[in-house]
């Protein structure tokens, strides 16, 4: 049977024509794409793994001071949250992002040694630390990859820690942490009797009330308690803190960057395109093509270029998530899952950006005489 | 009477900001299924006519009617090219990325019509042009006599009235021309269409019933 002529066909065959030309474009849009799939999708795993993390304690309000970085609240408001009525369980906690080694960093975490966060905790090895010894537990992706086990000794900010158990945790924000009593975190961090934040678990939600309500009727209490202290629901905390909202901002303008010189690629390779085929533009117009058509066969292809582009970028977006989620120095902070939803709206991305590069081109090229292209060498 | 299916009224076209004059008042008729030539030397504007009566090209001044409604007003361009004329040039055209029956089904394209039928349609007008062993040759495979087939296989997909050929001979050795003639005639009398074709041989030119000379952008006779 002979060949069958579609449309695509046709954009495909004319994508082929300059093979080494469409590597390279695709090279650029695949570049783009992967940034934007690994940053902000890191930036996304980041916020998701700060909701599993409250999540997986049972965590329903996190109360701290007015922002998270120097969040610092007086450890005695622990004791007047506890006595609302609604409130079964407060955690307060320390936490920091502290260099292990001169290549390991970690989140580190002091809590109570008899904190309701650590039930959430399963140990693969060892035991929970003691309040007022200078103890620690280490998450398993964190004791592989500083090659620690229970029994071993750890130098955290000059003091030296005993290793008690190697736990496994449900979030990567877990199992690449270190965490400490409540007291020695404090002292190391010259932070006597202030905490970071506390976190509290509620009693069940009374019969007729909507959860949310519920929550949104304590969080107001809490925050009667005390002038300066915001309570926030801990779905809202997850995704409203100012790591998670850096993490955002840096991934979306970095891979920005990134999609711009994609698009710029494309918007070259189209152009270049449109002029190299002047005469078969104007060929196609003498045998009746309308300029729409002329546009759809630019674009056709343009969209083809952001699409393979896309597919080859989430690969590489993921692959390197994969990278990062393995490399010591962020996997404290880096999961590999990847939304479904982030990857469409990555070819969608990647499609929407050959669209916008070949939309001058395709443009030109409609607007070319077709006797005048006919006479084009 | 019925209206002539082409007709040109006091055509002018310049080019260079008006400097070069390639058509000074041209009126032209063609009735249906006619048989045409344009015959003149080099720049005397016979191209330049036949791209205005196909909608190719438009006039600085003057008319076009197709069956007397006006092209580019009443008749439009792109709709008239695609469903009403045939073009053949002198240097084939044909889309060096395409096989053979794809540089057919590429006219076909812009058509909405079924790519099923758009295949049968091309590979049937290939074999009546005699080239059935040449379907999925690309054109630098095919000799300029195959290349000149196709491109009338082409200019045949849409079923056009009227078939319009610049040089459609001019690349080709004797034996080729006399085939390429042969066919064009044949399928003006088998499918009844109206055919004009642009030439400097004086022996074509003088084949055809009704042969207009051009001369300077005016026509001689």
């Amino acid at each position: 049977m002979a060949s069958q002529l579609s449309f695509t066909g046709f954009a495909w065959k004319n994508l082929r024509r300059r093979r080494l030309r469409t590597l390279l474009t695709l090279c650029g849009i695949t570049m783009g794409i992967g940034a934007f799939v690994a940053l902000v999708g890191f930036s996304r795993s980041f916020e998701h793994e700060w909701l599993r993390l409250y999540q997986s304690s049972g965590t329903d309000i996190a109360v701290l001071q007015s922002s998270l970085f120097n969040s610092s609240l007086d450890e005695s408001l622990g004791a007047r949250i506890r006595a609302l009525p609604q409130v079964a369980a407060v955690a307060p906690l320390v936490f920091n992002l502290i260099d292990l080694t001169p290549d390991v960093n970690a989140l580190v975490y002091g809590w109570p040694a008899d904190s309701y966060e650590l039930d959430s905790l399963r140990f693969t090895s060892g035991t929970r630390f003691r309040a007022g010894q200078p103890e620690v537990v280490l998450g398993d992706l964190l004791a592989q990859n500083l090659n620690k086990k229970p029994g071993d000794t750890i130098t955290i900010l000059g003091e030296t820690f005993t290793v008690t158990g190697i736990f496994h945790g449900g979030t990567a924000l877990e199992t690449g942490a270190v965490i400490m009593p409540l007291d020695q975190m404090q002292i190391i961090s010259s932070r006597e009797g202030q905490v970071t934040a506390f976190h509290v678990r509620l009693r069940p939600t009374p019969a007729g009330e909507s959860y949310d309500h519920y929550v949104k009727r304590v969080q107001t209490e809490i925050e009667a308690l005390e002038p300066g202290v915001r309570a926030e629901a801990a779905a809202e905390r997850a995704g409203n803190n100012q790591i998670v909202d850096l993490a955002h901002s840096v991934a979306w303008g970095t891979s920005s960057i990134a999609l711009l010189i994609g698009i710029v690629g494309i918007a070259n390779t189209m152009a270049m395109s449109v002029f190299e085929r002047t005469r078969e533009i104007g060929i196609l117009r003498a045998l009746g093509w309308k300029g729409r058509h002329v546009i759809l066969l630019i674009l056709t292809e343009a969209a083809g270029l952001g699409f393979a582009g896309g597919l080859l970028g989430i690969v590489v977006g993921w692959g390197a998530l994969r990278i990062l989620s393995i490399m010591p120095q962020t996997a404290s902070v880096v999961s590999t899952s990847v939304s479904p939803v982030h990857l469409f709206e990555s070819l969608l991305i990647a499609i929407g950006s050959g669209l916008v590069a070949g939309a001058y081109p395709a443009w030109r090229g409609a607007r070319l005489s077709p006797v005048e292209a006919l006479r084009y060498e | 009477m019925s209206s002539p299916i082409l007709e040109g009224r006091a055509l002018v076209k310049s080019y260079d900001e008006g400097r070069v004059a390639a058509l000074r008042g041209v009126d032209i008729t063609i009735e249906a299924g006619e048989y045409v030539t344009i015959s003149g030397p080099s720049g005397s504007g016979k191209s330049t006519l036949l791209h205005m009566l196909g909608g190719l090209d438009v006039p600085n001044s003057g008319e076009v009617l197709f069956r007397g409604s006006l092209l580019g007003k009443t008749v439009d361009l792109d709709t008239f090219r695609s469903c009403q004329v045939g073009f053949i040039f002198q240097a084939f055209h044909l889309l060096p990325t395409l096989r053979a029956v794809e540089n057919v089904q590429v006219a076909m394209l812009a058509m909405n019509s079924r790519a099923n039928h758009r295949l049968e349609r091309a590979t049937a007008l290939l074999e009546e042009m005699g080239l059935k062993d040449r379907l999925k040759h690309f054109p630098n495979e095919l000799s300029a006599g195959e290349r000149q087939r196709v491109a009338i296989a082409r200019a045949l997909a849409n079923d056009p009235t009227i078939l319009l050929a610049d040089e459609p001979t001019g690349n080709l050795d004797s034996v080729n021309s006399a085939n390429i003639m042969e066919i064009l005639r044949g399928i003006r009398e088998q499918r009844g269409m109206t055919l004009v074709i642009v030439t400097h041989e004086n022996e074509i030119a003088a084949s055809a019933p009704r042969h207009i000379r051009i001369r300077d952008g005016r026509i001689e006779a």
